[in-house]
């Protein structure tokens, strides 16, 4: 899980182009959206891009991903149940 | 009548200056947009979520304003009466051919909302208003080439909306993202009834850029 | 006095027909030309769509005589503007005359599948403008304004300009975009797609459908006031919130509505002609813009239920189709709404309405954060 934890933080810092942020500063349980890395909307609809890119989850409907997005270790959680690849 | 010239910022791939002074740096193509804003802006991390035409629209009108010394938070009036028109050839093309590469394979198909966005040359508009909270007008032309005729003639025209008191104005374009030309300059209202004097202006801009 | 800009010729093409009237008459009787798509080349998420049959472009074409080798977007300004110019009588090769293109995507679909004996330039806006410039042998370079949604409102706006500035007596100004899978992808990719016919204002609104049009409006400037479609005044505002999540105050809406209510007569005022995509932030965002202005109990009319979002035509067609809807006392129908689904409840309704009134404000909001109005009265 730590391993795949920090593949992500490093392709979320990637595809949302935070240049100055590094993965050991994102808290694995602070919120994603809101305060902290200061993701928008957009950020949003990428991660479901990322989602169904790299792990082969497909979602839907925008507002789940609310839910996934909590933090780190809940969309880490989240992928590790639902990968298809 | 003494004038005053009009203050500008030239940007391309490999060469910048504020009101003809050359500004040093290391770097080329999109790296130089890089390191333009990690030494002169550095506070604005969208900076990195951006298009090549909005990077160099937004640095260029970063470094147009401090030379102007404006500030960024100013009153409701100055906010509100602030346009922003900008002219290109290439439009969002450079954003366009990234897009594009996120739909054109069948097995890899997953089109891209953060580049989408950015198929819309009128976004880099967008980013100078929010960045500054300016709510004025904002306005993107596309012309088949800098005609200083042409961007003269259509910036007067925007005058004609009485609440604009000055204008953000320039040339953008970017067709490959290492490849990206801009002008940039404020024009007043009390500059806009001698259209003359404003082609005269943005003629020299367009030679340096041209030219470099 | 300023002069007196009038629209003087008028043409849509669209699924609902060849012409303004018969679009006006279509709309008016309730027909859409949406319709459900289950893929199109690499996209395989259903939605629903208003597409113009690309084979009714080419024998319209032939009927017009408009022949080269143009792209169906090059084809389709043409087929708007040929029969607008036709009408208005005007002589387009003058210099006196400003050809403005409104568009936001114009040929990009060149990019994922080039045409052969097109050159790769015409993917530049500026390059296929000047098609449609030649086409009529004008020596003007073409303006081609591209503002996202908002763009065919700004178009007319800056025809306004140019005609009062006195540099042109008339000004063609054309809108229209191709529903490539360039441009569907992009909306699907952001969620806003729906895949049944959209519902502006409603409870239960999911979201936008696109559609293909192409509209002309041919402006005339005169120093006196002669009658007919006078375009009053417009203005462009933008958030300074987002790039493309609208402002949640509705300021850059207000703003714009704010400006254009200067000149407006209230008690002429007919109608607003709002964006109304049935997304749930446009909608929403419209409602509070309408409330700030105080125009909440103004009679509120969207027309995406018939022509789904056609982008670079959106403020062109829907502005014509608001001057034959004031002049035959009606406010349109919107199509798709069934209950009220914003903050402030706006006078929005599924039926047909009578009106009064000479004036109506086209209103538009888009990525960008832009935003705009306008305002045409109707001169007896």
């Amino acid at each position: 899980m730590e391993e795949m934890i920090l593949k992500l933080k490093q392709e979320i810092i990637e595809v949302l182009n935070l240049e100055d942020i590094k993965p050991e500063e994102i808290d694995n349980d602070a919120p994603l959206f809101g305060e902290g890395l200061g993701l928008d909307s957009i950020d949003a609809l990428e991660l479901i891009v990322l989602m169904e890119k790299n792990y082969g989850i497909k979602l839907q409907d925008p507002a789940k991903g609310k839910e996934i997005f909590k933090s780190i270790n809940v969309m880490a959680d989240y992928i590790q149940k639902n990968r298809t690849r | 009548m003494e004038r005053r010239e009009l203050d500008y910022v030239v940007l391309n791939q490999g060469y910048v200056s504020v009101n003809g002074r050359e500004l040093e740096h290391e770097a080329s193509g999109n790296a130089l947009l890089t390191e333009l804003y990690r030494n002169h802006i550095a506070d604005w991390p969208k900076f990195f979520k951006m298009d090549t035409l909005s990077k160099a629209g937004f640095v260029a009108s970063e470094l147009l304003i401090k030379e102007l010394g404006e500030h960024r938070l100013g009153s409701e009036e100055f906010a509100q009466g602030r346009a922003i028109v900008l002219f290109g050839a290439t439009a969002s093309l450079c954003a366009d051919r990234n897009y594009q590469e996120t739909i054109q394979d069948k097995d890899n198909y997953y089109p891209s909302p953060a580049l989408f966005v950015y198929t819309l040359p009128n976004i880099v508009t967008g980013e100078i208003a929010i960045r500054n909270h300016w709510r004025g007008e904002t306005s993107f032309y596309v012309t088949e080439a800098p005609d200083a005729a042409q961007m003269a003639f259509h910036l007067a025209c925007a005058f004609q909306d009485q609440v604009t008191d000055s204008i953000l104005a320039g040339w953008v374009d970017s067709s490959r993202n290492d490849d990206f030309q801009a002008f940039m300059t404020v024009v007043l209202r009390e500059d806009a009834a001698d259209t003359g004097w404003i082609e005269g202006q943005l003629k020299r801009m367009i030679n340096i850029l041209n030219n470099k | 006095m300023a002069r007196v800009i009038r629209c003087i010729a008028d043409n849509v093409v669209s699924p609902l027909g060849q012409d303004s009237r018969s679009n006006y008459d279509s709309v008016k009787a309730g027909k859409t030309g949406l319709a459900r798509y289950e893929s199109m080349g690499n996209i395989s998420t259903p939605f629903v769509l208003s597409r113009v049959d690309r084979g009714i472009i080419d024998a319209l074409c032939v009927k017009l005589g408009i022949k080269g080798n143009y792209t169906f977007f090059e084809k389709f300004l043409l087929c708007s503007s040929v029969q607008a110019v036709r009408e208005s009588g005007i002589d387009a090769s003058s210099e006196r005359v400003l050809f403005i293109v409104s568009t936001t995507k114009g040929n990009t679909s060149l990019l994922g599948q080039p045409q052969e004996g097109v050159p790769d330039e015409r993917v530049l806006l500026a390059k296929a403008a000047r098609e449609v410039s030649l086409f009529f042998g004008n020596p003007n370079a073409p303006l081609v304004v591209c503002n996202a949604c908002i763009s065919g409102v700004c178009a007319q706006i800056e025809a306004m300009r140019a005609l009062r500035s006195g540099l042109y007596d008339y000004a063609v100004v054309i809108g229209a975009d191709e529903q490539s899978p360039f441009i569907i992808s992009g909306f699907l990719s952001f969620k806003a797609i729906s895949d049944e016919p959209c519902r502006p204002f409603d409870k239960d609104r999911r979201g936008l459908n696109l559609g293909e049009c192409a509209a002309t409006v041919v402006l005339e400037a005169s120093d006196e006031i002669k009658g007919g479609w006078e375009l009053v005044c417009g203005a462009i505002r933008n958030d300074a919130n987002h790039i493309s999540g609208p402002s949640r105050t509705g300021e850059g809406s207000y703003l714009a509505l704010m400006e254009v209510l200067k000149e407006c007569r209230r008690d002429e005022l007919a109608f607003v002609n709002v964006h109304g995509t049935a997304t749930a932030y446009n909608d929403e965002m419209e409602s509070i813009a309408l409330y700030r202005a105080g125009l909440i109990d103004v009679p509120v009319t969207g027309l995406k239920g018939y022509y789904g979002h056609t982008m670079g035509a959106a403020g062109i067609m829907e502005s014509i189709l608001s001057m034959y809807a004031v002049r035959d006392n009606t406010v349109l129908a919107t199509r798709g709404y069934h209950e009220q689904g914003v903050t402030y409840p706006v006078s929005v309704s599924s039926e047909i309405r009578e009106c009064k009134g000479s004036e109506f404000i086209k209103l538009l909001s888009g990525f960008g954060g832009s935003n705009a109005a306008l305002l045409y009265r109707f001169v007896e």
